[in-house]
């Protein structure tokens, strides 16, 4: 019989659980974390890239095991098609590039074998973890604890906590669990799908295409994906198109200035999801409860990206609990504030920022202006002098 | 924009890509999910807002009137 006592129970397996459970263990604490897939990061629903420095940030050593390209720029393409090139091999060229002693600025990794990977860093460091296993719910209890309603392999099982963890991404439950406001409008979530390809060249950049023709209210992409594939994506704001995304990204694929370059492509894996262009939950804590990652809307508003912010995130609760949890704190709501105040100062207050850099440019009902401003913005975004450059 | 009438949900789950994004957008309360991490498809939803199929990526999501639900349960589907 399992031990059923533990300090946390992490809900949700992916980088925002497993980067929490592996900083919280590491200082000592009994760590649970259940995740209710057979495998972790399947069926993907993220292309992957992720910053050399938001890895190091977060304990994790670039590993040929989830990495599937070394990343070394961004391309940032208008409507038409002409593009602001930010290559670092050639911008920092000492720094750079694949030879001897340079670096990559970042990866596109495989989340199945990512999420797996970090999962096993945190196991090695003392967490158990349980895969096939749900979070059903929770309830605080009167000795300060919760207890914490699982099923797993079909069995309900109930486990006792100090504090449950939501890491449950973006369809999360844990916060509505504990009543929280959580509901994302439908003009800040965007409806993602990409392709797998073979026969798409790529050059070593995240390449980001902007224009309202191509991707209204978000923006596609074309990233190298290792062993010569590449992954052609994009995300449409569901308001303003009538159009479900995979008809633009058939679109985009036929018909934009890239249709030479698609022409012999062939779809490998088809991959999909919801990203948040949203702000970060305004409360990510409730009595013994904290939220994590996607569960928290820790995603980057201006760039969908949510691996950094995910790892980042789980290092700042997973050190958070740890300091808290030792020096025997209470759990309910207001003492957890403390967690939210720390991820502020840290990250939060830069997402806000974005936030409201992103909202003001969809505010713009000239699509023209619009279009010109979101190419604006994206350009200077990835260049070396962006102040937002560790986002 | 809500439609007052409760409707029952039909995926094709042949197109479906299990990615979640109508649990995301859907504001019911906590636990209305399928086992294939979409909205509910076994019980009726009052609120109909119908944002879930708004966002689906995939354009896989259908509704029909709840209250022409006569059949027993187990004979809704195909
Ligand atoms: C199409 C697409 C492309 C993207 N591309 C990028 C990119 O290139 N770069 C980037 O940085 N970000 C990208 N993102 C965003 C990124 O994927 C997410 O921000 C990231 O996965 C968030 O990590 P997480 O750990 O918070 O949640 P997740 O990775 O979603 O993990 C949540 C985990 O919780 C588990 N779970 C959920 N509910 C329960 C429950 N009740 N009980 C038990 N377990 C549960 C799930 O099985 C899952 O394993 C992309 C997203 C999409 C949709
Ligand atoms: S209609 Fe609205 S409330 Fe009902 S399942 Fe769809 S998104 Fe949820
Ligand atoms: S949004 Fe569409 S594709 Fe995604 S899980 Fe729901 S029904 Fe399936």
């Amino acid at each position: 019989m399992p031990q059923l006592d533990y300090d946390v129970l992490i809900v949700g397996s992916g980088p925002a659980g497993s980067t929490t459970a592996r900083f919280a263990a590491n200082a000592g604490l009994r760590v649970l974390m259940v995740d209710k897939r057979q495998e972790l990061g399947a069926p993907i629903q993220c292309s992957g890239a992720i910053s050399r420095h938001a890895l190091e940030a977060a304990d994790i050593v670039p590993d040929d095991e989830f990495i599937h390209e070394a990343i070394y720029g961004f391309a940032i393409y208008d409507e038409r098609g002409e593009r602001t090139v930010h290559d670092y091999r050639r911008l920092k060229p000492d720094e750079y590039g694949s030879g001897g002693g340079k670096k990559p600025l970042g990866y596109v990794v495989d989340r199945r074998r990512f999420d797996r990977h970090l999962m096993t860093q945190a196991e090695r460091a003392g967490v158990d973890v349980w895969l096939k296993t749900e979070g059903l719910g929770y309830t605080p209890t009167p000795d300060g604890r919760c207890t914490v309603h699982l099923r797993r392999y079909n069995q309900e099982i109930d486990v006792s906590a100090r504090i449950v963890v939501g890491a449950d991404g973006l369809q999360s439950q844990v916060g509505k669990w504990a009543g929280l406001q959580t509901h994302i409008k439908i003009t800040e979530l965007a409806g993602c799908l990409q392709f797998i390809v073979d026969g798409v060249e790529t050059e070593g950049l995240l390449e980001i295409v902007t224009g309202h023709r191509w991707a209204p209210g978000g923006y596609a992409w074309v990233f190298p994906k290792g062993n010569g594939y590449a992954e052609i994506g994009l995300g449409v704001i569901a308001t303003m198109t009538k159009e479900p995304a995979k008809d633009h990204l058939h679109r985009f694929m036929s018909d934009s200035f890239f249709a030479d370059r698609f022409a012999n492509s062939r779809i490998l894996e088809v991959q999909g999801g919801g990203v948040p262009l949203a702000s970060p939950l305004r409360t990510q804590y409730a009595d013994n409860m904290i939220l994590v990652g996607d569960a928290a809307r820790h995603v980057n508003p201006i760039t969908g990206g949510g691996l950094h912010t995910a790892v980042a995130g789980g290092k700042i609760a997973g050190t958070f609990l740890s300091g808290h949890l030792a020096d025997n704190l209470p759990l309910r709501s207001d003492a957890l504030s403390a967690y939210q105040d720390l991820w502020l100062s840290a990250v939060g207050e830069k997402m806000w920022k974005l936030y409201d850099i992103k909202t003001d440019i969809f505010h713009n009902m000239n699509i023209a202006e619009r279009d010109s401003q979101l190419y604006a913005t994206m350009s200077d975004y990835f260049s070396p002098t962006s102040e937002f450059k560790k986002i | 924009m809500s439609k007052q009438q409760p409707v029952i949900f039909d995926i094709g789950w042949n197109a479906c890509i299990n990615c979640g994004a109508c649990i995301a957008i859907c504001p019911q309360e906590a636990g209305f999910v399928s086992p294939f991490d979409t909205i509910a498809v076994d019980r009726p939803c009052d609120i109909a807002c119908l944002l879930c199929e708004q966002i689906c990526p995939v354009d896989t999501i259908r509704h029909r009137p709840a209250v022409a639900e006569v059949t027993p349960a187990g004979a809704v589907g195909r």
